[in-house]
């Protein structure tokens, strides 16, 4: 037999999901440098006469290029050649972020090559600090016009019309279906450079899009144009008789208009509209009338955010109230302003500091909050992948929502940010409870009906009283079962939650040996021995022991227990490769993170991931968030938005409510730069 | 235009029954084509989930001819003279759900790596229609076994997305810009005012939006520009698009079934397309019947004899019953289109059953199979063919494929089509005389008769042996005897069985059973269907 295939998560390194880490990923990588840094050598001073042609090129000459630019393959696929321009430099400031890491960590140049020396390697880091830290100005970033993502444009749409473009389709509670029309439709967008589905930069319209939107809108007003939906209208234009009246027709354009560009619309630029509507013949109101709105809902100012922001050209301004609305209304609700954001960016009152907040504050009271969980904390954490952890549908939703539910409430509670890690609340239904046996009587009892062999089941929130080993993220039986294997935990861990960006693994890894006649090895020690190169050591060093400290939850996410309480029976089921528990049925759960602090099991390490690491999470966290918010990826001036955010954070409770409103406070959120001609590469 | 909000003028009337439909008497041509020397023969495949309560579908007794239907044939046993009644399809003892639902179009579940024969036809009749083939259900996947979600299968064996949504088929069908020229021209002027929208901004934008508006404009210049290229073909689709209004939004499955019926006649009629499957639920379908007034899920209560109760009973049949009906209005519709010379019907072929015959054992035995349609004369209906042994359903696609054309020496390992499809000229189900008896020694009972199914629906879990000169042999066992002797692939046949039980009087009660042998050989097999 073959033994285990050397990390399950090396093979899945091929995946999309895999890619999207890496996307994502890059634009975090300066957390863990700066950290390393600020550990290693507190007070670095920054050199403003180090260039990068006198003295950085040189050393990338001597000790880089070999692999990285010279040879026809270009190792780990990063070419040092390319970059060239000033421009180019910056623009690979994350390059030279990992780069700087990497040396720095020891792990490159690799040992068999030679090596920079102590003043080299100090150059580096001058250059580095001043061209990326010490040099940066404050700066919003440039605006960019950023199309509607697939479930911003369902939100957007059904706000507008005021009615759910739901699929027509009466269904059973086992079966998968999508449920709303525009999903199902649209295609699926990738993640962006930021590594969130609302970054679309980089995802163009195309045809087959336009196509969609077309016959969404059409959908749409066919919906609200007939009976059941009459209320709806009614509620727009007023009582409706057999005719539609000119004036009502010119109401609904006029409301549309404004609900689709999200701001108020001068009569100028309804003229064209208002025209049509006048010379139409009675007959064809409504026809016309159709044809207006689909052009509104089609209008590049309906798809589009911020083509109609009012601000001075190429200066850092605040943006004004209505782009400030969609700002604040796209990060907490995924959706359009509602009429009392726009009410308040018309009478330009949003701006004002306790105004701003107290929506804030009711915005995260909104149900339509629930959309950070959904959309932010789903992507984050990669939760889609715990629907491939189960194939009976009810049990997949329930193992999924325990997260979301979990997510939901530290957003909107105002909970501390480091719950995450460690927590005594969890969501759980009937599918959920055996994970929590001594708590579950916190449930209500549940008895299936009659002739109802499986149903989804909303979660109830109950407090861990009797259940140290669940709580926080970590242990989340979902979340377990969705990385299988302590590789694939430990690699989960370090991206996800410590933010820490990780290069592919080599190709040529090969297998884990199997126990040879008359050896009695776990799987740990035998990938112990696999594992001993020293180029794995650079990342299996962190990635190992936060992986192995889960060992005694099995692969569907259950606890085995007290090492003496392993039963034969639950040695036999988690039999399986990463799985296979010692004969002495002991788990070795220790470990020792690269800080040099060591622990017994997961609850110590727990411990360390609240106290020593908090900060590393902390600024993971603030830069979720941000990317999230902003909708882009990260750039060197935001650094100094994130400092200040993690700062904020780390004192006191440091709760998600302080982080929400520094995020809406900060520069990049309320300010912005137009610019009317290109300069940026 | 007078703009009616309530009006509701698709095919059927509010009431439910089919009405004429007003805008066909003003269609004096007709629709497959005017030019056209002969209509095309359609194919269209109604798939019901969860198998039957057997004692309320099988046909007993008869003959080709001479023949009555049973219970739960009653909904469409009107039309019996456009029927064609299959008898002993299929011959497994057990079969999986996803396994059945395989087999119904692909003739054997080891056939996964060809196309199923909805799909071989479509390739060989779809011409110049607009949609080579439509393949509709009801509900979404089912993941926990993904085979029962579909019964149409592409060219290399993969399962073929179905759509579910009548009204977004209707708007394929007839509400494309691509196919209907009045919208094409209105959707030509919104993109003339978009287009102005995008260029007026443009005008006055900065370096980053005005890139995303040249790529805004460049979509809607290649949208106009296929809008031109399109050639006006003459078609029904205008004719309808103006006379008929989408199918309402469904307020329950009955709703959604009929509107996706009336999409699939209409599409028929106009030619849009020549060959449609369509599901009426999953195998395995844990559809909740709520409307009938049913709360149990459909699976629970397909598994009559571990679930018995009277009213699980009733609940099931009344479901079944409520399949049969979808059936009866999917014929009612075919008959009332005319097309050239006749009712649309009369061009098609119709498959309509299940893919397994007792639904709480799976036997795929006695599958429920009614063949409907004329098929442009190349089917004999009103007939009853019970064929003299248990047949591969293979058998019965390779002889649709013959008489579709569709040149196939051989399908799902099978070279043998199956006669008596247009013609008489199969070996009929003939009874084989044999002894009977029964002995009772020391609390074992061993007999010899014909086992059946009780057909008394308070005793749905009874078998009986038809024994000479005594009253029927009550068999009341466990469910682990009645699944490991497969009584119900039996039923029907005659048996030689030992088993463990009381006589009192002419009473004989066998409780358990130690031995089933079936006196002609017929035995369900040990391989898992």
């Amino acid at each position: 037999m073959v033994g285990s295939f050397c990390p399950t998560d090396h093979t899945l390194k091929i995946s999309d999901r895999v890619v999207i880490v890496r996307l994502s990923l890059l634009v975090i990588g300066f957390a863990a440098a700066e950290v390393a840094l600020a550990q290693k050598t507190p007070a670095i001073v920054s050199d403003p006469n180090i260039t990068f042609e006198a003295d950085i090129r040189p050393l990338l000459n001597r000790y880089c290029l070999r692999c990285h630019g010279e040879m026809d393959e270009i190792q780990g696929n990063i070419n040092l050649r390319i970059v060239k321009t000033a421009l180019e430099i910056d623009a690979a400031f994350d390059l030279w972020q990992s780069a700087l890491e990497l040396i720095d960590g020891g792990i490159m140049p690799p040992a068999d090559e030679p090596q920079p020396t102590a003043s080299e390697r100090d150059r580096i880091r001058r250059w580095y600090q001043s061209r990326f830290i010490d040099d940066i100005a404050p700066h919003p970033g440039f605006f960019r016009p950023r199309r509607l993502s697939a479930h911003e444009y369902r939100n957007t749409l059904e706000s507008v019309l005021g009615l759910e473009l739901d699929v027509v389709i009466r269904e059973a509670e086992q079966t998968v279906t999508e449920k709303s029309l525009v999903m199902k439709l649209l295609p699926t967008d990738p993640p962006g450079p930021s590594g969130f589905k609302n970054d679309t930069s980089a995802n163009p319209l195309t045809s087959t899009t336009w196509e969609q939107y077309t016959y969404l809108v059409d959908n749409g007003l066919q919906r609200l144009f007939a009976a059941p939906h009459r209320e709806t209208l009614e509620s727009y234009i007023g009582p409706l008789d057999e005719e539609l009246t000119r004036d009502q027709a010119e109401k609904l354009i006029r409301l549309f208009a404004v609900r689709a560009r999200r701001r108020s619309v001068s009569d100028q630029h309804l003229q064209a509209s208002l025209r049509k509507l006048k010379n139409a013949a009675t007959d064809d109101l409504l026809p016309v009338l159709q044809s207006e709105l689909k052009a509104v809902l089609l209008s590049p100012t309906f798809l589009y955010r911020g083509l109609l922001m009012n601000v001075p050209r190429d200066r850092v301004s605040p943006v004004d109230d209505f782009e400030l609305a969609e700002r604040l209304s796209y990060f907490l609700w995924a959706d359009m302003p509602d009429a009392e954001l726009l009410g308040l960016a018309e009478k330009q009152e949003l701006q004002k500091n306790d105004t701003l907040h107290q929506q804030v504050d009711r915005m995260l009271e909104s149900p339509k909050a629930r959309s950070l969980a959904v959309h932010l904390g789903v992507e984050w954490l990669t939760l889609d992948e715990i629907e491939h952890v189960s194939n009976n549908p009810p049990v997949a939703e329930a193992l999924r929502n325990q997260p979301i539910d979990f997510l939901h409430y530290l957003f909107t509670n105002n909970r501390p940010i480091v719950e995450v890690i460690d927590s005594d609340v969890a969501f759980i239904n009937a599918h959920t409870a055996k994970y929590y046996p001594l708590d579950r009587s916190q449930l209500p009892k549940y008895k299936r009906p009659t002739g109802i062999e499986v149903e989804c089941l909303p979660n109830t929130k109950i407090i861990l009283r009797k259940t140290p080993e669940r709580g926080g993220l970590l242990t989340m039986p979902g979340i377990l079962a969705m990385n299988k294997g302590p590789i694939m935990r430990g690699t989960w861990v370090l991206e996800r939650i410590l933010g820490q960006d990780l290069p592919e693994p080599p190709a040529n890894v090969g297998q884990i040996p199997t126990n040879q006649r008359g050896e009695n090895l776990s799987f740990r020690q035998r990938f112990e021995v696999h594992r001993k190169n020293p180029s794995c050591a650079a990342c299996h060093d962190k990635i190992d022991p936060l992986g192995f400290a889960l060992q005694q939850y099995d692969s569907v996410g259950g606890f085995r227990g007290s090492p003496e309480l392993v039963s034969k029976k639950h040695k036999l089921r988690a039999s399986q490769a990463d799985h296979q528990p010692p004969n002495d049925g002991a788990w070795d759960t220790s470990g020792r993170l690269p800080n040099g602090e060591t622990f017994q099991n997961f609850t110590e390490l727990q411990q360390l991931l609240v106290t020593s690491e908090k900060q590393r999470i902390l600024r993971n966290v603030v830069q979720r968030f941000l990317c999230y918010a902003l909708c882009r990826k990260l750039e060197p001036a935001d650094r100094i938005t994130v400092d200040a955010i993690v700062q904020k954070v780390s004192q006191g409770d440091g709760t998600f409510g302080t982080l929400i409103h520094s995020i809406v406070d900060s520069l990049p959120f309320r300010q912005t730069i137009w610019q009317s001609i290109e300069e940026r590469p | 235009m007078t703009w009616r909000i309530d009006r509701r003028t698709f095919l059927r009337g509010a009431a439910g029954p089919l009405i004429p439909l007003p805008f066909l008497n003003l269609m004096e041509k007709t629709a497959s084509g005017a030019t056209a020397a002969a209509p095309p023969t359609r194919f269209v495949t109604l798939f019901k989930p969860n198998g039957v309560h057997p004692p309320s579908w099988n046909i007993s007794g008869g003959s080709e001819f001479d023949f009555r239907t049973s219970p739960l044939m009653k909904p469409f046993a009107h039309h019996k003279s456009d029927l064609l009644f299959l008898d002993n399809m299929g011959d497994f003892g057990f079969s999986s759900h996803a396994n059945s639902t395989r087999r119904f179009l692909s003739g054997h579940h080891r056939n996964t790596k060809s196309a199923s024969v909805d799909q071989l036809i479509a390739h060989r009749i779809a011409g110049d229609t607009a949609h080579r083939s439509l393949e509709l259900t009801t509900e979404g996947l089912f993941p926990n076994q993904i085979g029962c979600s579909y019964i149409s299968y592409g060219p290399d064996g993969a399962p073929i997305p179905r759509e579910s949504d009548p009204q977004f088929v209707f708007d394929r069908l007839f509400r494309s810009p691509l196919r209907d020229p009045v919208r094409r021209s209105e959707m030509k002027s919104v993109l003339d005012r978009v287009g102005d929208d995008a260029r007026s901004l443009s005008r006055k934008a900065g370096a980053e939006d005005r890139r995303t508006l040249d790529q805004y404009l460049s979509v809607v210049r290649e949208t106009e520009k296929r809008l031109q290229n399109l050639q006006s073909k003459n078609s029904l689709i205008p004719t309808v698009a103006k006379n008929i209004e989408r199918p309402p939004t469904p307020i329950n499955l009955n709703d959604q079934v009929e509107s996706m019926l009336d999409v699939i006649a209409l599409a028929l009629w106009t030619d849009s397309t020549r060959c449609i499957t369509y599901m009426l639920g999953n195998s395995n379908s844990r559809m909740v019947f709520d409307f009938l007034g049913i709360s149990e899920q459909h699976h629970y209560l397909s598994h009559f004899f571990r679930n018995f109760s009277r009213s699980n009973l009733e609940s099931l049949l009344k479901i079944s019953l409520w399949h049969m009906e979808k059936f009866d209005s999917l014929l009612n519709r075919l008959k009332s289109y005319r097309d050239q010379q006749g009712s649309l019907l009369e061009h098609c072929l119709v498959l309509f059953g299940s893919g397994m015959g007792h639904s709480d054992n799976h036997t795929a035995t006695r599958i429920p199979l009614v063949l409907a349609g004329q098929a442009n004369g190349r089917l004999k209906t009103g007939r009853y063919v019970r064929y003299a042994k248990n047949q591969q359903l293979s058998r019965l696609h390779l002889s649709l494929l013959e008489l579709f054309d569709v040149p196939l020496e051989s399908f799902a390992e099978t070279s043998k089509p199956l006669p008596g499809l247009s013609d008489s000229d199969f070996q009929p189900y003939r009874e084989i005389p044999f002894l009977s008896w029964v002995r009772y020694e020391n609390d074992t009972i061993t007999l010899q008769g014909r086992l059946r199914l009780s057909d008394d629906l308070d005793e749905a879990r009874v078998f009986y042996v038809d024994v000479e000169n005594t009253k029927p042999i009550r068999i009341e066992v466990a469910f682990r005897d009645f699944h490991n002797f497969n009584l119900a692939y039996h039923c029907g046949t005659p048996i030689k069985l030992v088993g463990t039980g009381t006589k009192q009087g002419d009473d004989y009660l066998i409780t358990k059973i130690s031995e089933l042998t079936p006196l002609h050989g017929n035995k369900p097999g040990s391989a898992p269907g």
